[in-house]
């Protein structure tokens, strides 16, 4: 019997002052419970950028007891950026090797302090004595990238702003998206400045939010989990042979769809903390000729009625948010919901096949989960 | 402790070596540089390494200027950044004495020079080492 996503749970990122962690993960975990019967037997959560600006250690038995689960197996997992998706694999393998339902839960909190000591403490997604060593924060490596793009391919900076406008027009209809407003694409590149030449509307925003899912080995509920895979990446850009081909990427989608034994999914959330994430992602994965992404993104290529897979729905890191640690698991949940229908907003028709692609800073990891309708 | 941003006193001592001197690694397997220095040759993994100076003279293959900088840095802001390729390794690194950043563009030579990268707070250590300065005199127009 294949592992699946019995039920999912999710909070709307938003800046939730007056809620803590375990506030909001209380909430999810609630929201994806109310209607399954049995207690999981493990809990595994996930947070990142918190575990800096709000420092809790073994936050997963804390958390346990908020929930009233006392004398349950708990644990953290911890992967920056992509750490949702890697409780995911970590979850999904419990749950194979244990045959017991596992419950995962995302939280993170990015709105409770300035935006440069958020900044701060998400720079430590790069490496600590490399990328990370200088006062730089979080988007430098980003605005490499988005300089060597443009340089390369010739793109640009006007058709590169389709994506961020994408991606809001997608979170419009997305109840739990934190920007749930229209964003033109004329709009982008004259807001301020973020690491030229990427803009604040090139950047997810700083949100809290907090994301639930119950692993069920009996089957049944939203979608089957087809496979999870991961891989690690070079420690920075300046160790890549092309840093505009993402490795980790490639690898981890190779070893998801060989496993899955698919060619390819009808439904995708993929990372996209910065516009220029995005498309090299869409590129790695071979859903766009190298230096085209920008361009099939302008032509509605990845949007409904496109000819590509239904690409972020939920509107992206971009514009649903990106509460760091919880943000793999909002993209698990979500397109467990497309393949069931029950997604309350941008609708993928009758996808069979969904997939999530998460990575942390420059793709120093990163990890695929493959999901199918039941 | 001054926020979640910079190196500590002990540790920015402790690593100060090859920021000081610029010092990477060679691979005794595959022949690469690499910097800063890891324990396993990032190209090959293989950990059979000695150690190497990096060449202070590039090229910037690409930069950016940061706006959204962490707390400490607001006083320096925009601050640049670069990936600059020095033949045998490329290095990200802060670029500085950028008068004119109209000047800067892919392309242009550049060299290594020591700096102060941040400190702890007021009593602690400075953390010192290499950024680079596009060469003086060598860009366009000159």
């Amino acid at each position: 019997m294949p592992v699946s996503v019995k039920s999912v749970g999710l909070t709307r990122i938003d800046r939730h002052y007056n809620k803590g962690v375990y506030d909001l993960a209380v909430e999810a975990v609630d929201d994806a419970l109310k209607d399954s019967g049995a207690e999981p037997s493990y809990l595994v959560a996930s947070t990142s950028a918190s575990l800096l600006l709000e420092p809790q250690l073994d936050l997963a038995s804390y958390l346990a007891s908020h929930l009233g689960l006392r004398g349950s197996r708990a644990l953290a997992v911890e992967a920056g950026e992509a750490s949702g998706l890697a409780a995911i694999l970590a979850g999904y393998r419990l749950a194979i090797s244990t045959g017991e339902r596992v419950l995962v839960v995302g939280v993170d909190k990015l709105s409770d302090l300035p935006s440069a000591s958020v900044h701060a403490a998400l720079k430590h997604v790069f490496y600590r004595y490399g990328d990370a060593l200088y006062k730089v924060g979080h988007a430098a490596v980003a605005g490499l990238l988005a300089s060597l793009y443009m340089d390369r391919f010739g793109v640009d900076r006007e058709t590169m702003s389709y994506w961020p406008a994408m991606m809001h027009s997608h979170a419009k209809e997305n109840p739990y998206a934190m920007l749930r407003f229209a964003v033109k694409p004329e709009k982008v590149a004259t807001a301020m400045p973020v690491a030229s030449p990427l803009t604040l509307l090139d950047m997810f925003p700083l949100g809290d939010g907090a994301a639930a899912v119950l692993l069920d080995p009996q089957g049944g509920g939203l979608a089957e989990i087809a496979s999870v895979e991961s891989s690690t990446g070079p420690a920075s850009i300046a160790f890549s042979e092309d840093p505009l081909w993402l490795d980790a990427v490639e690898e981890s989608w190779r070893r998801a769809l060989s496993t899955a034994g698919v060619n390819g999914v009808e439904v995708l959330e993929i990372h996209d903390s910065y516009t220029i994430m995005g498309l090299l992602i869409l590129e790695t994965l071979r859903l766009a000729e190298r230096g085209k992404a920008a361009e099939l993104v302008a032509e509605g290529a990845f949007t409904v009625g496109g000819s590509g897979p239904l690409v972020n729905a939920s509107g992206g890191l971009k514009a649903r948010g990106h509460p760091v640690g919880a943000t793999g698991v909002y993209m698990a949940a979500e397109v467990a919901m497309q393949l069931a229908d029950v997604f309350p907003g941008v609708k993928a028709d009758d996808a069979k096949t969904g997939a999530a692609v998460s990575i942390n800073g420059h793709g120093s990891s990163a990890y695929t989960a493959i999901f199918r309708s039941t | 402790m001054s926020g979640v941003g910079g190196l500590r006193n002990v540790e920015a001592w402790r690593t100060r070596i090859p920021r000081y001197r610029f010092l990477g690694a060679r691979c005794k397997s595959c022949g690469k540089l690499h910097y800063p220095p890891l324990k396993a040759c990032p190209y090959c993994g293989s950990r059979d390494l000695e150690e190497a100076q990096l060449p202070r003279q590039g090229r910037l293959l690409a930069f950016t200027s940061v706006y959204s900088v962490e707390e400490g840095g607001r006083e320096e802001s925009p601050i640049f950044v670069g990936l600059i390729d020095l033949g045998v390794a490329r290095v990200v690194a802060e670029l500085t004495d950028v008068t004119d950043p109209s000047r800067l563009a892919a392309g242009i030579p550049v060299e290594a020079v020591f700096r102060r990268i941040s400190e702890e707070d007021d009593e602690g250590v400075i953390v010192y080492g290499v950024k680079f300065r596009p060469v003086p005199g060598a860009g366009e127009g000159d």
